[in-house]
């Protein structure tokens, strides 16, 4: 019994650098996906009087691959990984409290 | 994660690029191969007639019409393909009535003989189209399956390219950079050099790669903002399309199409054609697009010459209008796929993402090259993970080059009347490409590779003898009837293979050369293989140890 | 084709004679330091020239994706001969543009 418990416990070593590595691909991943995409969401908030609904639409979604790479990048060249996600996320609710602001400005009811 | 930002972005270049190498390979070498697919498909179809030289337009044009009123007569829209430097042949396609259930009828496309007016009936092959679509559409997964895949692969990749820029120091200072030397140093001059000399293209490649399936990886992103109506809107407004021209069911006789083609030859003031195209023929309304080759990378009005076929007067076109970012969006299709690329240019088009390939392969073979010294020390040979990333290394740089010849094998080998033969060269292939994959399990690494470099270059240089005795479209015929572009084909095969038979030659030398050089490490080796036996022996015994132990603590608990 | 990518070879020849380490390995004799100074704005020179004459010769946009094409293909054996054949570069970077050049003059004069 005694070992099946130490077993595990060496098995979710939380703190050993391979967990790190697998939460910082996570963020990579599913916050960097979310990022891309509220990004999106702002740039075509932003542009939307000045060039028209879809191509400010289709604008945001031609940058979010590279705001993707760049969050990838940000992820996993920041000290560890509590503070790539804390970072991810306030990056999320930014760009999606600036893109709710930015609707009530414009007058977009979607 | 590291000190300073350069030496994460290190780490994570070298583990990005390293998961997913193997299929960043197989994406950049079947599209690269992608850039020749209608010569690929011609070499594949032997039964097609060599090319005919000096045939006017004119007589092309008749030869399709009469084709066409015997095969499909009742056909309202239909396409002509006239003989150019990718495809040597007359084609013509027109679709089906659809069946009553079915959107769109079944396509048929067709070779003619100029000589002779009759369709010429081909073997069934994939063609140099299955194997392009591999490289974005893969193959056996289900699409949307293969549309992800490629996706997460391809943001790796640019992931890969944008740190790759920012980890290299002197970009500038080491341009011309490469010194020829064995080992680590050498490799990473390869690599550098490979990948700084195409980095717009390295660029261009995996973000418009990315760009062509936006909407399905985004879909997060329009689906918050617009319903599906809009977003049919959207596509509309950035893949713009010509009005669609409707019959207006009065029957009525066309002009010949050679005569109509004068009316395009005024306006180009040149005798180059691509295709044609006929809307609603026999009728009132009929009309006829005629199409050159293009001259501009998203979309030039020129090109197209549109002709109402009852009267022959010029239709003024009403050009597409495209929004900067569709502009921007088309560009990047464009440049991806380089239709506009004429003869030389598609050379380098291939040219450069063959160094993209190389790129990825040099980089996967630093990898090993970097760990191998330390791996070599340890006292129970090398790790797990060491020895998979060397074998995945052999299967795939050498192994898929064997693979895509065995394609070609099976092209010209298997029975012509053959069920599913098309589905069969592919499996031949996958079979193949796995086999060598497998391979290196069982040999030491350097006998591996030299091994399967001697095959490959074998492999590439018996395909044109393999050519000359299953059909009559080999080298001295292709060459003889002047058809450069079959005879490029099967010169490039035997150019490949000499540089797999040079690489195979190099290969050797350097391991002869290490033999002399340094007898007492070769014994030291195998010293540790002996070890590892020892060790491997010690570790099952461990193992089973540990097995008995945990049965006895499920019957504890 | 072929003139873009001999003019292009001849801009990273002079590029890479900017380059002290390079200027040794290519030429055998010291050139004055006056001239070393003209190597590299006579490369952004060049490689302007290169730059118009491809969009005089294919238009703006396939011109200018066909310069880089033609750059990298340059630049792969500008670097291969840099490390196999390094003397015979600076002659191959003149030669080649005036054997090219004649495919697009008009012969029938």
């Amino acid at each position: 019994m005694e070992f099946l418990v130490s077993y595990f416990i060496n098995c979710f070593n939380f703190s050993s650098p391979r967990w790190a590595v697998f939460s910082r691909s996570l963020v990579a991943i599913f916050g960097g996906y979310a990022l891309a995409t509220s990004c999106s969401l702002f740039i075509s908030q932003l542009l939307l009087n000045s060039v028209g609904k879809y191509q400010a639409i289709h604008i945001g979604l031609l940058f979010s691959f590279l705001v993707y790479a760049c969050a990838a990048m940000w992820v996993f060249s920041v000290l560890n990984a509590t503070k790539a996600w804390i970072d991810i996320i306030k990056a999320n609710v930014f760009f999606a409290v600036a893109t709710w602001l930015l609707m009530q400005f414009t007058g977009a009811n979607s | 994660m590291k000190d300073n930002f350069r030496q994460s972005m290190k780490w994570f270049h070298t583990w990005v690029g390293l998961i997913v190498g193997w299929v960043l390979f197989f994406m950049f070498l079947t599209g690269s191969l992608g850039y020749f697919y209608q010569e690929i498909t011609r070499w594949m179809e032997p039964e097609r007639p060599f090319i005919e030289h000096n045939v006017s337009n004119e007589k092309l044009l008749d030869t399709a019409q009469i084709f066409l009123s015997k095969h499909a007569k009742s056909v309202d829209e239909f396409s002509i393909y006239l003989p150019n430097v990718r495809d040597q042949n007359l084609r013509v396609a027109w679709r089906e009535p659809a069946e009553p259930g079915k959107k769109r009828g079944r396509r048929q496309s067709h070779i003619v003989d100029i000589n002779t007016g009759d369709k010429v009936e081909s073997r069934a092959t994939g063609g140099g189209r299955l194997l392009y679509r591999m490289h974005y559409r893969l193959h056996y997964l289900s699409t949307k399956v293969s549309y992800w895949i490629v996706g997460f692969c391809s943001m790796l990749m640019l992931l890969a390219v944008i740190t790759g820029v920012v980890i290299h120091k002197k970009i500038f200072t080491d341009f011309f950079t490469f010194r020829a030397k064995k080992g680590l140093l050498g490799w990473l001059d390869i690599h550098n050099v490979l990948s700084v000399i195409a980095l717009p293209f390295h660029f261009m490649i995996t973000y418009s790669g990315l760009l062509f399936f936006l909407f399905t990886y985004m879909a997060l992103s329009t689906n918050l903002q617009i319903s599906d109506d809009e977003y049919s809107e959207l596509r509309k407004e950035i893949f713009p399309r010509t009005a669609q021209i409707e019959s207006k069911n009065q029957a009525a006789d066309m002009l010949d199409i050679s005569t109509l083609y004068q009316q395009a030859k005024r306006t180009w003031k040149t005798d180059e054609l691509l295709s044609v195209k006929v809307y609603a023929a026999n009728d009132n309304n009929a009309q006829v697009r005629f199409v050159r080759h293009e001259t501009d990378i998203t979309y030039n009005p020129e090109d197209q010459v549109l002709v109402n076929a009852i009267t022959g007067e010029i239709i003024p076109q009403i050009a597409k209008k495209y929004t900067v970012s569709g502009m921007i969006h088309n560009g990047f299709f464009s440049l991806h796929e380089g239709q506009f690329a004429g003869p030389i240019a598609r050379w380098i088009y291939f040219f450069t993402g063959l160094i993209g390939t190389a790129m990825i392969a040099s980089g996967l073979i630093l990898w090993t090259t970097k760990r191998k010294p330390k791996q070599m020390k340890k006292p129970n040979g090398p790790d797990f993970g060491y020895r998979l990333v060397e074998q995945l290394n052999i299967g795939t740089i050498v192994g898929l080059p064997i693979a895509i010849a065995t394609y070609f094998y099976a092209n010209r080998l298997l029975p012509v009347d053959m069920a599913e033969r098309s589905a069969w060269e592919a499996n031949v292939m996958f079979i193949s490409w796995a086999v060598l994959l497998i391979y290196p399990i069982f040999r030491p690494a350097n006998k591996a590779w030299r091994e399967q470099l001697q095959l490959a270059a074998l492999a590439y240089m018996a395909l044109p003898l393999v050519n000359i005795l299953t059909t009559d479209k080999h080298l001295i015929n292709s060459l003889i009837k002047q058809d450069w572009g079959l005879a490029a084909f099967d010169m490039t095969f035997l150019v490949i293979g000499c540089c797999f038979a040079f690489s195979a030659y190099k290969y050797k030398a350097l391991q002869v050369n290490k033999k002399v050089r340094k007898p007492a490490i070769r014994h030291g080796s195998r010293q540790v293989t002996k070890q590892k036996n020892k060790q491997n022996e010690k570790d099952e015994r461990e193992n089973e140890g540990l097995l008995n132990l945990q049965q006895a603590n499920k019957g504890n608990s | 084709m072929f003139v873009l990518i001999s003019l292009c070879f001849s801009v990273m020849v002079l590029f890479c004679l900017a380059m002290k380490k390079h200027r040794e390995q290519v030429l055998t004799q010291t050139v004055p330091n006056l001239v070393v100074l003209f190597f590299r704005p006579l490369a952004w020179l060049l490689l302007l020239l290169t730059a118009y004459l491809s969009v005089e010769l294919f238009g703006w946009s396939i011109g200018l994706a066909l310069l880089f094409g033609a750059l990298t293909i340059a630049t792969l054996l500008l670097t291969l001969l840099l490390t196999y054949r390094a003397n015979i570069v600076p002659r191959l970077a003149i030669a080649l543009p005036f054997m090219a050049s004649l495919s697009i003059v008009p012969i029938n004069f």
